[in-house]
């Protein structure tokens, strides 16, 4: 059956400046339901009333990997605050993301994709694709490729949706 | 390992290599493939942009999408679609000024070995009606099903009642009709018409599997074209079939399909029945030779999936090119300065593609 693909836009980290987050059109908010290292359930309904960063990644996504201490910043710097980060790794062997862990601690849970089809669900065929959802459990922005997701104008977005 | 046992192994391996097809262990377990395309964009002059063809967007029971990503310098980057036929690409852009354009995309997919069972229908197989079916029977710019091929097609199918036994016909046709030139370039534009109408009917697999969708098309076979590249050597014994080092550059191959009630879709590769001929150590063999007869038999029916596939594209647009359409995306694609790169040119526009295979 043929498919056509959605055009999805994307920014550089190299164009950070003008990198900015992409208000999302591409309809209703997909669930999410993983588990993660510890086997602890999470369900994205469950953080209503939060706004949460859905980041899908892979260990041998060299941009992934290098956003990574962005996100935690900015996590750090919204402590207490209605916040919360859910890292979807995809479909990678546990052993492998927990050796990339034990190089990069993350104060974040980092739920496990095993069959892609949350990566699918979302449309996050190409990563780092990051979503961030709104307390009322709805996609709001997304963004694909890497991004310094502590600058101020991401900051800000989320400010604006923590309001 | 006593003596005793390391010559009953080598006399097993030595009996297991003279089988013309071998058959690999483990062939239905899914394999993890990494695949890197690096494109860098010489000498540019003004706004320089590259389409790199991403893996199949759809997933199947022979290739399953991982994901891909990417780095590099350019201004800004997509990921898009021809929007007719879901062949996905990277669309990088750079600015008038950046001296070294360059993008690595980086992929990574699944496969499995395909096979089809023409002995069994299968009672819950995939139909295609409609819209679609009339869409793999449409002919393309390079592909007409009227005319000559229609024609010839008319003749190789005389008798021949199924879609099946249709296929069949016309497989066997190109085998023993078309025959693998090495100096066609690239793969070549499957410019069937042509080809017929000259007799010159050598060509590589955009030649050779392209003359098997149109003449399956103009007598209502619903056939495609699939484009890839590929990965990994043979496991069946077949050095022609397969690449010998991770260096995959160079090794872009398209295949085909056609559908059948009761199967779904059906792979057969008829060029590389012709490549095995050319290529195949010592080379030149007698289309009886053994191992010709083996991929013969195999070609129809069955893919070995040391290939990624692409897409299924013809008279592909690419978003934002100032050039024609191409008959299909399987190369790497750059223009600068409005003018398209030579695409089967890989020192000219400088791209390499790498690839290995990812254990857990």
């Amino acid at each position: 059956v043929r498919q056509l693909v959605v055009l999805a836009a994307l920014a550089f980290a190299a164009a950070a400046g003008a990198a900015e987050l992409k208000a999302w059109t591409g309809g209703a908010t997909p669930p999410l339901v993983l588990q993660d290292l510890n086997g602890r359930t999470h369900r994205l309904a469950d953080y209503r009333g939060k706004v949460v960063l859905v980041n899908f990644w892979a260990t041998w996504c060299e941009p992934c990997r290098d956003e990574m201490p962005s996100i935690e910043r900015l996590r750090q710097s919204l402590a207490g605050k209605p916040f919360e980060v859910l890292a979807v790794n995809i479909g990678e062997p546990l052993g492998r993301i927990e050796r990339f862990l034990e190089k990069m601690p993350l104060g974040f849970p980092v739920l496990l994709d095993r069959d892609s089809g949350a990566a699918k669900a979302w449309k996050a065929r190409v990563v780092p694709a990051t979503f961030l959802v709104g307390p009322d459990s709805r996609i709001r922005y997304v963004h694909y490729g890497e991004l310094d997701w502590s600058s101020e104008p991401v900051r800000k977005r989320v400010a604006e949706l923590l309001e | 390992m006593d003596r005793r046992a390391f010559l009953q192994t080598s006399a097993a391996a030595a009996a297991a290599s003279a089988l013309p097809w071998r058959d690999a262990l483990a062939s239905t377990e899914w394999r993890t493939f990494e695949t890197i395309t690096r494109v860098e964009v010489l000498k540019p002059r003004g706004v320089s942009r590259a389409w790199v063809p991403l893996p199949m967007t759809d997933d199947t029971d022979w290739q399953k999408t991982v994901g891909s990503t990417w780095t590099g310098n350019a201004a800004r980057a997509q990921v898009a679609s021809d929007g007719k036929y879901g062949a996905t690409m990277v669309f990088a852009e750079w600015r008038d000024g950046e001296a070294a354009p360059v993008i690595e995309v980086t992929s990574r997919f699944m496969t499995r070995d395909r096979a089809v069972d023409l002995g069994k229908p299968v009672p819950n197989a995939e139909r295609l009606a409609g819209a679609d079916r009339a869409f793999y029977l449409a002919p393309t710019e390079l592909i007409p099903t009227d005319g000559i091929v229609r024609k010839t097609a008319l003749e190789v199918t005389k008798g021949a009642k199924t879609d099946v036994e249709k296929a069949r016909a016309i497989y066997e046709w190109v085998v023993d009709n078309t025959f693998r030139d090495p100096k066609t370039r690239g793969c070549g534009w499957g410019d069937i018409k042509s080809m017929l109408e000259s007799g010159n009917l050598g060509g590589k697999c955009g030649d050779l599997n392209a003359m098997f969708v149109g003449l399956a098309r103009s007598v209502g076979v619903p056939a495609r074209d699939v484009y890839g590249v590929r990965v990994a050597r043979s496991e069946h014994g077949y050095a022609s079939l397969g690449v010998g080092s991770p260096n995959v550059t160079r090794a872009q191959h398209c295949r085909a399909e056609f559908f059948a009630a009761g199967y779904g879709w059906v792979p057969v590769d008829p060029a590389d029945v012709r490549k095995v001929v050319l290529e195949e150590p010592p080379g030149k063999l007698a289309v009886n030779d053994p191992k010709v007869e083996a991929a013969r038999k195999r070609l129809f029916g069955s893919w070995e999936m040391n290939w990624l596939a692409y897409n299924m594209g013809h008279d592909v647009k690419l978003p934002g090119a100032s050039g024609p359409k191409l008959p299909y995306l399987m190369y790497i694609n750059a223009e600068t300065a409005g003018e398209m790169r030579d695409q089967l040119d890989p020192d000219s526009l400088k791209y390499t593609i790498t690839s290995r295979e990812v254990k857990a």
